[in-house]
């Protein structure tokens, strides 16, 4: 014990110490910040565009009326407008692919080799968790009431954190004069089975 | 002096006598023990096989089994009819009341009973404490499968891992999807709309899914029929599993 009282004396060892002490508080930090960041996409979506041009949310995310999955779009899907936008594709002077922006360089691709784009979810909830958008849509909800406003978005990022405080609050607070609806909305067999 | 924290209601409000929701009426006169249940079952909620070994110790985890027991002494045994035993969803669960964790609940919505896996730290009280011994625990973890059969899980059930206790659940993501539906339609679900995998799968329709809330439902009137049974009545239980016996097997036994 005395020998390490010595050696922590010793100004090197104070010095490597301290290093020791940044490393390990910087590799937390940067781990928290990784957890924090919206995922990488293969394409740099402007969410904000496609919303001020009026386009709902449901023409590109249609499962969220009829299922528990809202859906991510085809490379079909982004074609469908983006195939026939008369800004490149008009007969008197088509813009060459090459002078496209960037992001619609990377979906021609896509659609050329016709193969689905690998869109990452960001809002994601655990395998024992089951979420079902359409009782929610059913139930007169609007989209930017849990994903925030898409409007001032570009890339999807997390505007919610998803916890099961937060999915009860609201369960509770739509319940509050109906018991029977509250018996299910707080059911543990709703969501984990 | 500060309130002590609420401890949460863990047994189930129930009356005697009382219907239940959800029941299953199975005819063991027509069950020939095929089996085709405890496959369905498995392949729809992600139960994994376990493998020679492991069963050797007695750690299978199939869901249902097909019970089949031999009456009287030998040589003059007598075999009795086989009978498929899942949870029999008590409406009075032995295995509610034992849990630390909360982690086995009786769903108010759906009147049956429920293990929440992540609530679940493997005490095994819940296995200890079941009459039918109608659940299985996860020893190892069994659905690591290699690449391509991870793609046979079904999406709509978690696929549980080590240490969790499981359980039939009626196979409550196939009551949910029509629930759903039928909420949509503006209608109340359909008799015979809702079926699990193991009816689904008996290619004798021994087994019958319904709501015994109803009392026009097929397995409402079965439940009453005059060969109804139900497994240890006795202990009270109120199990949602009717069975009904009563053709002497002569040419098996």
């Amino acid at each position: 014990m005395q020998r390490v009282f010595e050696l922590l004396k010793k100004k090197e060892i104070q010095l490597l110490l301290l290093i020791a002490f940044m490393v390990i508080l910087s590799g937390g930090a940067w781990a928290l910040y990784q957890t924090q960041i919206p995922p990488e996409q293969p394409i740099q979506f402007p969410h904000d565009i496609h919303v001020q041009l009026q386009i709902q949310c449901l023409y590109c995310h249609p499962g969220a009326q009829r299922q528990a999955s809202a859906g991510l779009p085809t490379q079909q899907k982004c074609w469908a407008c983006h195939g026939q936008l008369r800004k490149y594709w008009d007969p008197a002077a088509p813009v060459p692919l090459e002078q496209w922006p960037v992001e619609l360089q990377k979906l021609a691709g896509y659609v050329e080799r016709n193969e689905p784009i690998p869109w990452v979810p960001v809002y994601i909830v655990p395998d024992h968790v089951h979420f079902n958008h359409r009782p929610h849509i059913a139930a007169g909800f609007a989209c930017e009431q849990c994903h925030g406003d898409m409007s001032k978005q570009k890339v999807a990022e997390l505007q919610q954190t998803i916890n099961m405080g937060w999915c009860i609050t609201c369960h509770q607070q739509n319940s509050v004069n109906d018991p029977q609806k509250r018996i299910k909305l707080i059911d543990c067999g709703t969501c984990h089975y | 002096m500060a309130s002590l924290p609420k401890i949460p209601e863990y047994k189930a409000e129930w009356a005697e006598g009382e219907a239940g929701r959800w029941g299953i009426a199975i005819d063991m006169d027509l069950c020939t023990g095929c089996q085709a249940c405890v496959a369905a079952c498995s392949m729809e909620n992600n139960v994994p096989f376990v493998g020679e070994h492991d069963a050797g110790y007695g750690r299978q985890m199939a869901w249902i089994r097909v019970e089949r027991l031999w009456e009287g002494e030998y040589p003059e045994v007598k075999a009795t009819p086989f009978q498929p035993v899942m949870c029999q969803q008590c409406g009075a669960a032995p295995c509610e009341a034992v849990c630390p964790v909360f982690a086995t609940v009786h769903s108010q919505a759906e009147q049956i009973n429920l293990q929440v896996y992540n609530r679940c730290v493997g005490t095994r009280y819940c296995a200890n404490n079941c009459p039918y011994v109608a659940r299985v625990f996860n020893w190892a973890d069994y659905s690591n499968y290699p690449e391509p059969l991870a793609n046979q899980f079904n999406p709509d059930v978690t696929v549980r891992r080590r240490g969790v206790m499981e359980k039939c659940t009626f196979c409550i993501q196939r009551i949910h999807k029509a629930t759903d539906q039928a909420k949509a339609e503006g209608r109340e679900v359909r008799d015979g709309e809702v079926q699990p995998a193991c009816a689904q799968a008996c290619p004798a329709d021994a087994i019958v899914f319904g709501r015994l809330d109803d009392p026009e439902s097929k397995v409402s009137k079965l439940s009453k029929d005059k060969r109804a049974i139900k497994l240890l009545e006795d202990l009270g239980t109120q199990p949602r599993v009717t069975y009904l016996k009563g053709g002497y097997h002569g040419n098996l036994g």
